[in-house]
């Protein structure tokens, strides 16, 4: 009969892995540390890039091969930048509309993604696909008949019942701000988010007699802010950075934006990247404070978003 | 075919401007004169692509339209920036909508199309007299005749090239036809021992593809269109055989493809990767600002096959046909056309000042770039001459570049780009 051997069998081993889980542990951490700051590197190497850029003389940006940091560093760059034109009122318009956009977006497109998601009523397909269908015509098919909607909007701008006379909205915070505050993307991402939610929690609130507005604000909602994160900084760094449209609808220095300011220092002969990495950098400055106030909500939506 | 903004919007802007503007007046038989008669008041937009980077606002609203407000009181100018690659959006946009700018500036080239929408307005002929100009600059002024526009700055493309490695070669004068260029750009060309590319003998594509082939095509006695402009020309043998030389000199490795650079970067030529370079007058203020011992190092010739040519680019500046207000409009084209506010313009980006009278100036004296394209503005030739030039202009870049990467040949490419030109032109 075969005896059984109570005696344990010494854990095995293999050639070149006798460390302790603890050595292993701290391996694998620093394995992560190095690849977490090769990545941050390669994230923060063009911000940088673009800071020194921004302190360089014309002498420096001409060094071949190029130089790293400055030979003499060229502070005045901002001064002049700054003087080029009214960088702070254009800064200060491009916050304005990023911000009503994103506030718009967030609002309109959930109560849209919601409607199209939860509730039952004729032609809601159609209208679905009405969306969809707009997320694929490219941006500046839509700008001319935009332009023209803008220009002959009736009772603005001089303009009579019928829209003629005046200038509409042009050069006025309702062309910056109305067109293309709500986008078909975010309605588009909105109802996938609440299509995902269960119908239990809508059946109930009804029961309790919640109204829709109600379902929407209180209930559905709260359970979706991964989706309102991820539109919300969307819409405001797009929002940020668009170029063509406040450029084709403003002609005053008071209504135009960071980005068009930005194209003065980019002629038909030459590009002034010393003025051009000065003044984006400051264009850079609001969004950068922007992420760090939230970045610990911006994180944590994305985490969620991830585990969803 | 290339989706881009640009194409997007001449294909719907300007058929929409065509159809918005037609209502009021037929096209191409030229725009009623605007009665300038009047007396200069009112409130006017100036639709400006001049007067960028760090000193041109003040430049202009600081100097310029200061001295315009001294001699014109009741008229207020409000003047709308923008680049110049939005140029042609925004006029488009303006056209279509009806809010044509009182005052607009224009490219070379430009005058055709916009006269023919009647988007324009004719200015009297006795401008063209005012002041001393070369045929040649105000050719691209006219249309069906008249005059539309006057010229404020020129950006001529000439070619440049490096003297301390011309004389280390022991090359003593430049290239007169293109075999010379050839040979010089061969033995100019530098390799190190891997084969690998140090320097270019030519380096035809830091320009705008476009202008360069432009150049050779005159530069080879060849035409782009015929003189009304319903005729494609630019398909000729001299128009096969001048982006053929670019290829030609790709193939046997005194150009490369891969050396362009953006404007503002230091040229080839400043970095020592290429011997003679397409460019344009402006890089002596580069030079100046970027490479100052290079100044005396760099020199300039123009170059042609059977007919030296030199591409001239450059800004006008025109009244709107629509103006409420034409004789304020009229006053500011008059005082930007003038030689204070020519020179001012000129000196602010580095620029050729349209009017010859200026050559005695202390700024044509002090720039030799600007100086040696001032006198051989004789030899000048400028794209477009037919209305349906914004939507060709947009297409010749793209196309010619399927040739030089080897997607098709010369001759195929050429062809392909008559073939939209020819259906661009049936579309007037």
């Amino acid at each position: 009969m075969a005896g059984t051997d109570l005696v344990a069998a010494p854990p095995r081993t293999t050639p070149g892995s006798s460390r302790t889980p603890a050595a292993r542990r701290r391996l694998e951490r620093g394995a992560l540390y190095l690849v977490l700051t090769v990545i941050a590197v390669v994230m923060v190497v063009p911000f940088v890039w673009m800071i020194l850029t921004s302190l360089k003389t014309p002498q420096d940006l001409a060094a071949t091969p190029p130089s790293f940091l400055p030979a003499q560093w060229a502070w005045g760059n901002y001064a002049e930048a700054l003087a080029a034109a009214p960088f702070l009122t254009y800064a200060r318009n491009s916050l304005i509309i990023a911000v009503s956009h994103t506030a718009i977006n967030l609002v309109i497109a959930s109560m849209a993604g919601y409607a199209l998601a939860r509730l039952r009523f004729r032609g809601s397909e159609l209208v679905f696909i009405g969306f969809v269908a707009a997320l694929m015509i490219p941006t500046y098919t839509k700008i001319i008949p935009e332009f023209l909607i803008v220009r002959f909007m009736p009772l603005f701008g001089g303009n009579d019942i019928l829209g003629q006379g005046g200038t509409g909205w042009l050069d006025t915070w309702w062309a910056l701000i109305v067109p293309g505050a709500v986008t078909p993307f975010a309605v588009f991402l909105f109802r996938q988010f609440y299509l995902d939610l269960p119908v239990e929690l809508e059946e109930a609130a009804r029961l309790d007699g919640v109204s829709e507005l109600g379902i929407w604000a209180r209930i559905m909602t709260p359970l979706v802010k991964p989706a309102f994160i991820t539109v919300a900084l969307l819409t405001f760094e797009s929002s940020w950075n668009n170029f063509l449209w406040p450029l084709l609808v403003t002609r005053t220095d008071s209504m135009r934006v960071i980005q068009v300011g930005l194209s003065v220092f980019r002629t038909e002969n030459d590009t002034q990247w010393a003025f051009l990495m000065a003044g984006t950098t400051l264009a850079t400055v609001p969004m950068v404070v922007l992420f760090l106030l939230g970045q610990k909500y911006f994180v944590r939506g994305f985490a969620n978003a991830g585990i969803k | 075919m290339e989706l881009s903004r640009r194409n997007f919007l001449v294909a719907m802007g300007l058929g929409t401007a065509t159809v918005m503007a037609g209502c009021a007046t037929t096209s191409g038989s030229g725009a009623p004169a605007a009665d300038a008669s009047g007396p200069a008041q009112g409130d006017i937009t100036f639709l400006c692509a001049l007067f960028e980077g760090a000193t041109g606002k003040e430049t202009l609203e600081g100097n310029l339209l200061k001295q315009f407000k001294e001699k014109y009181p009741d008229v207020n100018v409000t003047v709308d920036y923008t680049d110049y690659g939005s140029l042609n959006e925004k006029i488009t946009t303006g056209l279509a909508s009806g809010l044509m700018p009182d005052v607009v500036t224009l490219g070379v080239g430009w005058i055709p199309p916009f006269a023919y929408k009647n988007a324009i307005a004719p200015l009297p002929e006795s401008l063209a007299t005012r002041y001393t100009y070369e045929e040649r600059v105000l050719e691209p002024s006219r249309f069906d005749g008249k005059l539309y526009a006057l010229p404020m700055v020129l950006d001529t493309r000439i070619v440049a090239y490096r003297k301390d490695f011309f004389e280390e070669a022991g090359i003593t004068a430049p290239p007169k036809d293109w075999a010379e260029l050839r040979e010089i750009a061969k033995e100019l060309t530098v390799r190190d021992k891997d084969g690998t590319l140090q320097r270019a003998g030519f380096d035809p594509f830091s320009i705008d593809l476009r202008q360069c082939w432009e150049t050779f095509l005159f530069g080879n006695s060849g035409e782009l269109f015929s003189a009304d402009g319903r005729e494609v020309l630019f398909d000729s043998p001299e128009g096969v055989a001048a982006l053929q030389l670019f290829l030609d000199m790709v193939a046997d490795g005194s150009a490369d493809f891969a050396l362009t650079t953006e404007a503002g970067q230091p040229t080839t030529l400043q970095q020592g990767t290429s011997a003679i370079m397409m460019t344009n007058n402006s890089l002596y203020v580069q030079l100046q600002q970027q490479n100052p011992e290079l100044v005396d190092k760099v020199g300039t010739f123009v170059l042609g096959n059977t007919a030296p040519a030199m591409l001239q680019g450059g800004t006008m500046i025109s009244q709107s046909a629509s103006s409420k207000n034409p004789a304020a409009a009229r006053a500011l084209v008059e005082f930007l056309g003038s030689p204070d506010a020519v020179l001012v313009a000129s000196e602010q980006r580095g620029s050729v000042p349209a009017i010859s009278d200026l050559r005695d100036s202390d700024y044509v004296k002090g720039n030799p770039m600007v100086a040696f394209a001032l006198e051989n503005l004789g030899k000048a030739r400028s794209e477009g001459g037919t209305p349906a030039w914004m939507e060709i202009r947009e297409k010749i870049k793209p196309t010619l570049e399927t040739a030089v990467v080897g997607q098709q040949t010369a001759e195929q490419a050429i062809a392909q780009l008559a073939g939209i030109a020819d259906d661009a032109i049936a579309r007037l």
